[in-house]
């Protein structure tokens, strides 16, 4: 790392600051001087000093104009912040506040390093000028609450160590500019929410932060700021009478004197704004609660911005759908409105059992334990029914917005969710069985299992950073899932060949194919098992059958170096060709975020490749070559043509490289 | 790496300091580490040359190890640490062919001998007696006490518990009441009992060649056991004519030819000089360090030279400052022990921290400490460094952090 002089280097003014300057000099020359091996010795004063400067204002600049020289000087030799082009922004906000001053030192150093390459005030081998902005930008993005935030309660029980993290981010973002953070973020939060989660908590916090820095900040206008504007917009002031965002009081006051026209601009205004984000403005849940008792017109379905499908079901079911409305949609549930419209939209109240089933869910009184789990994972601010009735809404109206939240349960999530999608008067009959009796039955193969008698699985209790359906089934799912488990105990092969139709219901294909042998791990007939993936899935060589029902599969998942992460649970939705004729595979993951990296180009698209929303779409080929099982008909005509053989080598190559790397067969 | 000059000396490093072989290996001479296996493996990968050895008490194979460096071409041997003094001796013996120089290492090694040595020499010394037992120490105790005409009841005059054959601080105790007597370990004895001289004490570190001083530096010790700065405060520096002589009186008496020695005096309230014991090898307490900070060139590559045959005079002359004059600044240390019982986490105090003294501190996270309660002098859990232009201030700052708590 060499540095080039600059000429309008911060001002070192202040004699504390020069002074302590010259003691970091100091200490550096010590730590230059030394040998390799002896650097150890000399990292900790220069470490100390660092952490004592920062405290002064103009401190971080100092640091910075030598940051070059410490890195060569060996600041970092043995750590892993030796290696920059490895380090992690998301792991920098946790360092910064850490409880060692010394992590803290290191940390800010390293900073000052990517800010020197990214000025371009200094070069390092392992580190491009681009690259050093990009990791500074995430780390901004990543921390843009703590640049401008109100502290939170956990921020103020830091004290100083949040005061020095916000410091650093605030010189970051001055020599980094703020713009460029704004466009990542924007384009982040739009790709998030293009998945339509039915979990929009993280996301609403970011566009107030976002909302936040642009009041502040005033950062220049361009595209990012539109983006920008167009999310916060949708949260804050969608509509002409909320645009300046006074308050539902007298947002309130003010369309009550409006007149017919103009509530049906704020009416379709909201709509538009919703289905344009996934995201309900809380003046919209005051609106559609205002609405209800609006008798001159219904404004309802205008501010669902309901289809044909939706208006129909409308015109057949209004009192169930304004009771749902009432029951439901409330300033600290506004999002059931969304899952409401998708769900009107989605035609399911024509399927008979639905409107009874609903109705039950209206009047439905949530008992003991599964009481208390709702109101621990959601709060006071409403009764757990209302907010399990709005969590219903949003789960049937956006089955593949289901998320598994930081839990191993991405069996149990990815069942919900296909029963949202398939089986919707099902679902609600587990939800009833749980809220009223806390427990859930099931049988496999004939044996009754009940979870009332089975011991906790992989959830525990139960995940609480989910979805309020969620939040009531997984943990019984979850055990049922790990009884029957036990219950294969023995039989050869995979168990989720029998696990997966008794779990989910008749529509999972009775057969089933594993590419590795469960004894050994390593492949078993994998090119056996590639051409039946074909002739099963693929329409050119099944004879063009579309699937009718989501299968489970399970894939082999792998980090963005091709290496093996683990198993994990998604469902095959449809096999289709893109806009661009490429076939390809649309899945679901239960997994929070599609949008992932599985190294060697194999990258899971969650939008513009033909998507549904919550979709995640891979070319057929690369989606095969993460797949070890699947579910296939015992009973299937061979109407199709055997796969080309070039097909599949190509995707055992792709397997080879990365997850099977270890298990290959004799071949 | 440094050119190493083929025509100076090898030297051979006795003991594992990371300090000195950064130094060394920066340096012009070629040279090998002698040290216990455990650190073959660091040696290895980091491309240090060694040679392992277990230096347990002296014994006969300290001629085998001779002349294990003398065929590899060792010129010399430089004890690091007090245990391989007398292996250096002996291995020197070997290697320059004077066999004196064993007999010497031992004198250096024995608080008693060297002792009466000095005695014998001329150079004034406290009332001093060897102990094998407690009983020895409680006899002493009484004897010095009643020498001082102190009566039953009155407080006693401390006396000094040295275990003969430990450096520096440890092993070395304040004896006050027969209390404290019961505390030492078995294990310290024999050892050597001292009266408390009143008075101002310091340390000296005198690099010799040919017979005589090359750089001679005062540390001003501001508690013993607890900080120390260089150079010393004009007050003891108006002291250094005499202190030249006390330093060239050792040399002859203990017949130093060359080398590095690290003596302690007392100078008393009569203004008379007491010796109180010597050392031949580099000091504790980072004072090499200091003398680094505040004159700029490296005390280890100092000892090199004063050891290495084949050292000349001008090199000498052009490695080494002129003492105090070229001094930039008074550096000073500060060994930090955690005063409570129960601490948490480490913290410098806001005062010191702001201190423009102050530089920086290597102190150890208490989590990965336990307070341990203090009998002997022990160790501290880091040093804490300090640098300035006025030794006054400085001496008063060292001072005031026996007040402060770092840990809490």
């Amino acid at each position: 790392m060499t540095v080039t002089q600059r000429s309008d280097a911060d001002p070192e003014t202040g004699e504390v600051l020069t002074r302590l300057s010259g003691t970091l000099d100091v200490a550096i020359d010590r730590l230059e001087r030394a040998r390799p091996f002896a650097k150890g010795r000399y990292q900790g004063s220069v470490l100390d000093v660092i952490g004592r400067l920062v405290a002064q204002p103009g401190g971080l600049g100092a640091v910075r104009a030598r940051a070059a020289r410490m890195d060569a000087a060996g600041l970092f030799a043995g750590s892993d912040w030796d290696r920059p082009e490895v380090l992690l922004p998301q792991l920098v906000g946790g360092t910064l506040t850490s409880e060692d001053p010394a992590f803290q030192a290191l940390e800010v150093a390293s900073l000052a390093r990517f800010l020197a390459v990214a000025d371009g005030d200094a070069t390092h081998d392992d580190l491009h000028q681009e690259g050093a902005r990009h990791f500074l930008t995430q780390v901004l993005a990543l921390n843009l609450r703590d640049l401008f935030g109100a502290p939170d309660e956990a921020a103020r029980s830091l004290g100083a160590r949040h005061d020095l993290k916000r410091r650093v981010l605030t010189h970051i973002a001055d020599h980094v500019g703020l713009d460029d953070v704004l466009s990542v973020l924007v384009s982040e939060i739009w790709r998030l929410l293009e998945q339509r989660s039915v979990q929009v908590g993280v996301v609403k916090d970011m566009i107030a932060q976002i909302a936040v820095a642009l009041h502040e900040k005033g950062a220049a206008p361009g595209s990012a700021r539109l983006g920008a504007e167009r999310l916060v917009s949708a949260l804050f002031g969608p509509t002409t009478a909320s645009r300046d965002d006074p308050g539902i009081e007298v947002y309130l006051q003010r369309i009550s004197v409006a007149d017919d026209s103009g509530l049906s601009r704020e009416a379709m205004g909201f709509a538009r704004a919703m289905h344009d984000t996934g995201l309900v403005s809380d003046y919209h849940a005051a609106f559609l609660t205002w609405a209800l008792d609006h008798t001159d017109r219904p404004l309802i379905p205008e501010a669902l911005g309901l289809g044909s499908t939706g208006l129909d079901c409308w015109r057949h079911y209004r009192g169930l759908i304004e009771r749902l409305v009432q029951s439901a949609v409330t300033p600290a549930t506004p999002q059931a409105a969304y899952g409401l419209a998708m769900l009107l939209d989605r035609g399911i109240l024509h399927h008979a059992p639905m409107v009874p089933a609903l109705e039950r869910q209206l009047s439905l009184r949530i008992g003991g334990a599964a009481r208390e789990r709702i109101a621990l994972g959601f709060g006071p601010a409403v009764s757990p029914e209302t907010q399990l009735l709005a969590g219903v809404l949003s789960v049937l109206g956006q089955p593949l917005g289901v998320g598994q939240g930081a839990n191993p349960t991405c069996q149990s999530a990815r069942a919900i969710a296909l029963w949202a999608l398939n089986d919707p008067d099902y679902l609600l009959h587990l939800v009833t069985q749980v809220a009223e009796f806390d427990r859930l039955q099931m049988q496999f193969e004939g044996t009754p299992i009940d979870s009332a008698d089975l011991p906790q699985g992989l959830a525990g209790s139960g995940p609480i950073d989910a979805d309020p359906v969620s939040v009531l089934l997984v943990a019984h799912l979850d055990r049922i899932y790990a009884e029957m488990g036990r219950l294969c105990a023995g039989r050869p092969g995979d168990p989720h060949q029998w696990i997966n139709p008794q779990f989910h219901g008749w529509w999972v294909a009775r057969d089933c194919a594993v590419a590795v042998d469960v004894g050994t791990g390593k492949l078993a007939d994998y090119d056996g098992f590639l051409r039946r993936f074909f002739a099963a899935y693929h329409p050119a060589y099944n004879g063009g059958r579309p699937l009718a029902h989501p299968q489970p599969a399970g894939i082999a998942v792998t980090d963005a170096q091709q290496r093996f992460v683990g198993w994990h649970a998604i469902a095959i939705l449809r096999v289709a060709e893109d806009q661009a004729g490429r076939m390809r595979v649309y899945f679901y993951n239960p997994n929070n975020d599609s949008g992932q990296d599985w190294g060697n180009g194999v990258v899971v698209s969650t939008s513009g490749q033909g998507e549904r929303y919550g979709e995640g779409s891979l070319e057929f080929e690369a989606f095969l070559s993460r797949v070890y099982l699947f579910h296939d008909e015992p009973l299937r005509s061979r109407s199709g043509s055997e796969a080309d053989p070039a097909l599949i080598a190509k995707v055992r190559t792709l397997a080879v490289a990365s997850w099977a790397a270890d298990r290959q067969d004799q071949h | 790496m440094t050119d190493k000059n083929p025509d100076k000396g090898y030297v051979a490093l006795l003991g594992w300091s990371l300090n000195a072989i950064d130094a060394v290996d920066r340096f012009d001479r070629r040279y090998v580490v002698v040290a216990p296996p455990w650190a073959q493996d660091y040696c290895k990968e980091n491309d240090i040359p060694f040679v392992p050895w277990d230096f347990d008490r002296l014994n006969e194979r300290s001629h085998e190890l001779a002349h294990q460096l003398d065929d590899m071409g060792v010129d010399v041997a430089i004890p690091l640490y007090e245990e391989t003094v007398e292996w250096a001796g002996a291995i020197n013996a070997v290697l320059l062919k004077n066999p004196r120089l064993l007999g010497q290492a031992m004198l250096f090694r024995d608080k008693s001998l060297m002792k009466r040595r000095a005695q014998l020499g001329g150079i004034r010394v406290g009332v001093f007696e060897e102990a094998h037992d407690r009983g020895d120490v409680i006899r002493f105790l009484k004897r010095v006490n009643q020498t001082l005409l102190k009566l039953d009841g009155d407080p006693n005059d401390p006396i000094h518990f040295k275990a003969f054959d430990k450096s520096g601080t440890a092993g070395h105790r304040v004896i006050r009441t027969p209390e404290d007597v019961d505390n030492i370990p078995d294990e310290e004895f024999p050892a050597l009992l001292e009266s408390h001289l009143d008075g101002w004490e310091f340390a000296v570190e005198a690099w010799i060649k040919n017979g005589k001083i090359q750089f001679l530096n005062i540390s001003e010790y501001v508690t013993l056991g607890y900080s120390v700065f260089v150079p010393a405060t004009p007050e003891l520096e108006a002291h250094r004519a005499r202190i030249t002589e006390e330093i060239e009186k050792l040399i002859e008496t203990f017949d130093i030819e060359f080398g590095f020695i690290h003596p302690e005096y007392f100078l008393t309230s009569d203004n008379k000089l007491y010796f109180g014991e010597v050392a031949y090898r580099p000091p504790g307490f980072n004072a090499l360090e200091l003398i680094e900070r505040a004159y700029g060139f490296n005390g280890y590559q100092g000892l090199v030279l004063a050891f290495d045959p084949k050292t000349t005079q001008e090199e000498l002359d052009a490695f080494f400052p002129r003492e105090v004059e070229d001094a930039k600044g008074h550096a000073g240390c500060f060994g930090v022990y955690p005063r409570r019982r129960v601490v948490s986490r480490l913290e410098v105090p806001e005062e010191t921290a702001n201190h423009p003294y102050f530089e920086f501190h290597e102190l150890s996270d208490p989590r990965e400490q336990k307070v341990a309660k203090r009998s002997a002098f022990g160790t501290h859990w880091g040093l804490a460094y300090f640098f300035g232009d006025n030794a006054h201030d400085l001496r008063d700052l060292l001072k005031k952090q026996e007040e402060l708590d770092y840990y809490v």
